[in-house]
This record gives structure tokens, C-alpha cells and sequence, in this order.
């Protein structure tokens, strides 16, 4: 017995470090990260994660008890609040006149809550009546919202009719767009949304259409503009830093409801240049080859957070009450 | 006895310590046009991760590190051929076993008739169930019929009257879009002015397998019969089980191909 302890230490030593990603977006992977105790910080789904200007991790969970776990940047808790959004999905922080202000997207509650960066309610949006294309508040289940620097705020039925609604910054119903349908502005599980500001002069929205493994553009009044194909991922929200976008992908369209998800980086060109545990990216022409889970580093990963220090922390879904992995960059 | 409990504290400590990193590899694709074919289906792989091999058998066997190394496509030409692969790395744990069972034509079908599937999943059209497409678990692809209906009937005709001996249908089942196996398949052949039962199955699901998978059903008709017509019933799980997250609702039936031999 005591030779066998002595050589099992040995043998894994020997083993490569594993270094997830392509090309120049390559990290170590820290599954340790989170120093939450689950009998006093209890996750259930964690669904997304943002950082705030104190440089703060915060995490949305689907547990009632602590929606929101709030954590320094080397994994211990330092606050939680929320005891009311039992279908807490969708998290954004935006910078409004210098202050973090919070938006949840509640699945259950039908609603989007803006809250202080401490949780007071400051707004809620309810079914977009306005739209005349909703008739009760079940039909609408918000996932995800995106601010606009003007402070408008588009609101993604990902789980209800796919439509993106945009409001002013005061939450007055302006247009909706997208919703389901066979046009290529249509979308199918319009899961996450985000504003791209990469390119200055064409600020634009990125959309994901989840069932359908792709991104789709379009111009800040809801026009549409382009699709990006991302064969066989089920892409979660678009979260844009520096020149890429990052985004967690549920599961591979090749191994439906067996833990499959990978994330994924895309450049400037919105080109797939690294995937972490995820297949080498392959381009035939312009046209993407088909992309898959090839190291099972996670299981259902739901939301991607690139920090001030470009490490990336990673929320996941349905998977096992487990808490975010943080990634560190290889230089 | 005392001594033994520190070291062997050790060696659990440091297994649990190390294992959480210690990846597995993800199974690898398998591509091909359909597993049913007439002489010969060529079979691809693909596992696009750096500084690894697939590893594959056609004798059923799991393929160990020792199985012949995949080079290139796999020539198939011999009926219900399984090709079971799987990728090893020095780094990572070897991965779960993907496989496929390739399914070579059968007597010749003169018509089918089959219940009505439900709108949202009819396949191709009334030929679904012989076109010899099918054997992948892509349910928005044309080559499945999805039914919810209590009980599927699909009448096969024969040209003439053969000695049958085997009767397949290739299911799906994957939970995760409430698609379970019947609850019941009874196969009956037409004799003597009437269909008579000659063989049938009962299956229990099985809430430890994840994601989807085809299953072929072979019915082995004792001494084979002879007939021209067989009918073939499937009976739906009309209420999902307790441990599924849509207990208590139907579930699907989902086929895409039936064949005679």
C-alpha cells in the first residue's frame, strides 16, 4: 500500500499540463477556483457572471437563497445578496453616469429587474404589451439584455418568441425585431445579446440563435445585417473584450444532452480562433467545419467572464451545483 | 490494521486531488451518409484535438490502445457491421466508446403503409421507413418519423410470399427531447387470412444512459414464416417516468427505417 501512494503521485506528475485553446488565446484551467462553502453559499444553476469597477466577480445563480455570490478575483466570497429571482438567467453590468448598474433577466417571473450593484430595485420591465405581439406574460421569457451607451436597453425572449426588445434607458417600449421564423433575420432560441462597439463607426448588436449554432448582426434599430456560422455549437451569450468575442457554448450539435460544451473565441473578423476544449477550428473557404467538444474540461457551460486581468471565469449550467471555473491565460 | 489506514488515507487523498484534472477525451465523430446501405458504405472519422488517435474495431470488440489506428475512411460491406471507436492521448484519459451498426439491404419492400407521424417530424414522405436513410441521431434532419400517437402500426407488403426470418426497426432514443423506446413492439405476420403474432419485445428504460443513440431492434422469427405481409406495433410510454424531468407526459416514438431479411 504504501509503495502504491508513493508511485500514483508520480505517475500523474508526469503527465503534460493541460493547456486548453488555440493560436494565441491558450489557457490553464483552475477547477478550484471557487473557495464558496455550498452549505452557506448554495448555487443551483450558475447562469452568468460580470465583473464590477471594483473589480469584483459577481456570479447569478437560480438558488434563492443567494442569487448573487459576490467574490474576489482569487475565489473567496465576500458578499451575496437576492432571495427573489427564482429564474435568475440573464446578468449585465452596465456603467450608467459611473455607477454599475445590474439588469437580471427572471425566466419564471417574465420580467428584467435593474438593480443597484447591493441589489435595490430600481426598475422592472414586464411583458412587452406594447409589442402587440404578446398576449399574457408567459409567452415572454426573458434571457438576456444588452445596454446600449445611449442607455438603451434590448431585451432577448430567448425561451419565448425569440424576439429582441428595445426600450429607452427610462424603459419605454420603442421596436422589436427577430422572433422566429425561415428569413435569415429570424432567430431560434435567441439565448444572449450583446452591443459590439469593435468597430467604432458601426456599432452594431451580436444575437446568438442558439438552435441554430450561430451569431447573427444587426444595426442598433433592429436591422439585420449578417449571420456567423458556428457549425455545431450552441452558443451561449456574446461577451466582447478588447478585439474578441468569448462565448460559452452549451453543448456540441454532434452529442445533444451529454455534457458536451466548450467555449468559444472569435477575432475582430469574427473568425473562430480558439477553442477551449473544443475542436481545432477549421476554415473551408469562408465556411466554418463543423465544431465539437474534444476534452471533457466542462459540462454545460452557460456564460463567460473575461476579467481586468484577461482571465477567464466560466459559468455553468445544470452541472452538478458545481461553481465557475477560472481560466488563466498562457503568454 | 492501523498501519494500513494512513497510506491507504494517502493514496484516496492524492487520487482525488489529481483526478478532477485529469480530463477525459470526448468520443469521436463518426460520418457517414446513412448505416443503411445496398453494397458498401465508406465510414469517417474526425477528432480535430492535437496529439491524438482514434482507434477503431468492426469485430465488436472496445478498442484498446492496441486497435488498428484510423487512417483513413472504413470500407463497410458486410450487414450489421458495429464500428466501435475511440481517441487516446498521452495526456488525457482515453474516451468513451462511439459506435454505429451498419445495416445492409434487405428483401425487397413492394409498399408501406404506416400511422400518420406527427406533422412536425414526417421524415421525407411516405417512404421514409424504406429509403435507406437514416442511422444518424439528427432529429431535424428528414430521415426520422417522430409519432406520439398511443400506438404506431406500420404494415410492410412483400412482393411475394417469402420465408422471413428477421424483421428490424431502427429506433431512436434520446431523453433529453422526451424520445424513449416503445414501451412494447409486437411484430405480426399475415397468415391464413389474418395477422398473427410472431414475436415481440418489451423494454425498460434506462435512466443511466445520457445523450442519443439509435437502437436497431431485431425481431429472429423462429424457423422463419412465411408470408408476404407484416405488420410491426409499436405501444408509446404514455406517461414519462418518475425520474424524467417531463414525468408524466407522452413521450415520442421516433423510427427511420424497417427492413425484412
Amino acid at each position: 500500500m504504501g509503495l502504491l501512494g508513493a508511485t500514483l503521485p508520480i505517475q500523474y506528475m508526469g503527465k503534460q499540463e493541460v493547456i486548453l485553446g488555440h493560436n494565441n488565446k491558450r489557457y490553464k484551467i483552475n477547477t478550484r477556483w471557487s473557495q464558496a462553502d455550498a452549505a452557506r453559499y448554495p448555487v443551483n444553476n450558475c447562469h452568468e457572471m460580470v465583473q464590477d469597477k471594483k473589480g469584483r466577480i459577481l456570479l447569478l445563480t437560480d438558488e434563492t437563497r443567494n442569487n448573487v455570490l459576490i467574490y474576489n478575483k482569487n475565489g473567496k466570497i465576500l458578499d451575496s445578496w437576492g432571495t427573489e429571482y427564482p429564474g435568475a438567467h440573464g446578468f449585465t453590468l452596465f456603467h450608467e453616469n459611473g455607477e454599475d448598474m445590474l439588469f437580471i433577466c427572471d425566466n419564471n417571473r417574465h420580467q428584467v429587474i435593474k438593480t443597484t450593484i447591493d441589489g435595490r430595485v430600481l426598475m422592472t420591465l414586464d411583458y412587452p404589451k406594447e409589442s402587440g405581439v404578446y398576449a399574457k406574460a408567459e409567452e415572454y421569457v426573458p434571457t438576456e439584455t444588452a445596454i446600449a451607451p445611449n442607455g438603451d436597453i434590448y431585451v432577448a425572449d430567448g425561451y419565448g418568441k425569440d424576439y429582441i426588445i428595445q426600450y429607452n434607458h427610462k424603459g419605454e417600449y420603442i421596436r422589436h425585431f427577430g422572433g422566429k421564423g425561415d428569413t435569415p433575420a429570424h432567430l431560434s432560441n435567441a439565448h444572449g445579446i450583446c452591443v459590439d462597439l469593435r468597430d467604432k463607426a458601426n456599432p452594431c448588436l451580436v444575437v446568438s440563435s442558439r438552435l441554430q449554432n450561430a451569431f447573427k448582426r444587426y444595426d442598433l434599430t433592429g436591422k439585420y445585417l449578417e449571420t456567423i456560422d458556428l457549425k455545431g455549437a450552441w452558443v451561449c451569450r456574446p461577451v466582447i473584450k478588447g478585439e474578441y468575442l468569448y462565448a460559452a457554448v452549451l453543448q456540441s450539435n454532434n452529442s445533444t444532452g451529454a455534457q458536451s460544451g466548450f467555449v468559444t473565441i472569435l477575432d475582430k473578423n469574427n473568425k473562430v480562433v480558439s477553442n477551449l476544449a473544443g475542436s481545432t477550428p477549421q476554415y473551408q473557404g469562408n465556411q466554418i467545419e463543423e465544431m465539437y467538444q474534444t476534452i471533457k474540461a466542462f459540462q454545460y457551460p452557460h456564460d463567460v467572464l473575461i476579467d481586468d486581468e484577461e482571465c477567464m471565469y466560466v459559468a455553468q449550467w445544470n452541472s452538478g451545483k458545481t461553481y465557475p471555473i477560472k481560466l488563466e491565460p498562457v503568454i | 490494521m492501523k498501519i494500513w489506514i494512513l497510506p491507504t488515507l494517502l493514496v484516496l487523498y492524492t487520487v482525488s486531488i489529481n483526478a478532477q484534472d485529469n480530463f477525459q477525451l470526448a468520443r469521436p465523430l463518426l460520418k457517414y451518409p446513412s448505416v443503411f446501405f445496398t453494397n458498401e458504405v465508406a465510414v469517417e472519422m474526425a477528432f480535430a484535438e492535437a496529439n491524438t488517435q482514434i482507434r477503431y474495431t468492426l469485430d465488436g470488440r472496445e478498442p484498446t490502445e492496441n486497435a488498428p489506428l484510423y487512417t483513413q475512411p472504413v470500407r463497410i460491406t458486410k450487414g450489421f457491421t458495429t464500428v466501435k471507436a475511440r481517441v487516446f492521448s498521452k495526456i488525457y484519459q482515453p474516451s468513451d466508446v462511439v459506435e454505429a451498426t451498419f445495416i445492409k439491404d434487405g428483401l425487397p419492400i413492394k409498399s408501406l403503409e404506416n400511422t400518420a407521424p406527427n406533422p412536425k417530424y414526417k421524415g421525407s414522405g411516405a417512404m421514409t421507413l424504406i429509403d435507406n436513410k437514416g442511422g444518424t441521431t439528427n432529429i431535424s434532419g428528414n430521415t426520422w418519423l417522430g409519432f406520439q400517437a398511443d400506438t404506431v402500426d406500420i404494415v410492410v407488403q412483400l412482393p411475394k410470399k417469402e420465408k422471413v426470418k428477421n424483421v428490424l426497426v431502427n429506433l431512436l432514443r434520446d431523453y433529453g427531447s422526451w424520445i424513449f423506446l416503445p414501451e412494447k413492439i409486437e411484430v405480426y405476420a399475415f397468415k391464413n387470412d389474418a395477422f398473427q403474432l410472431v414475436d415481440n419485445k418489451a423494454f425498460k428504460q434506462d435512466n443511466n444512459v445520457n445523450g442519443a443513440a439509435c437502437v436497431p431492434i431485431v425481431f429472429a422469427l423462429k424457423n422463419g414464416i412465411k408470408t408476404d405481409k407484416l405488420k410491426i406495433q409499436l405501444h408509446l410510454v404514455k406517461q414519462i417516468p418518475e425520474w424524467h424531468a417531463g414525468k408524466g407526459n407522452k413521450s415520442w416514438i421516433f423510427v427511420d427505417e424497417v427492413k425484412a431479411y
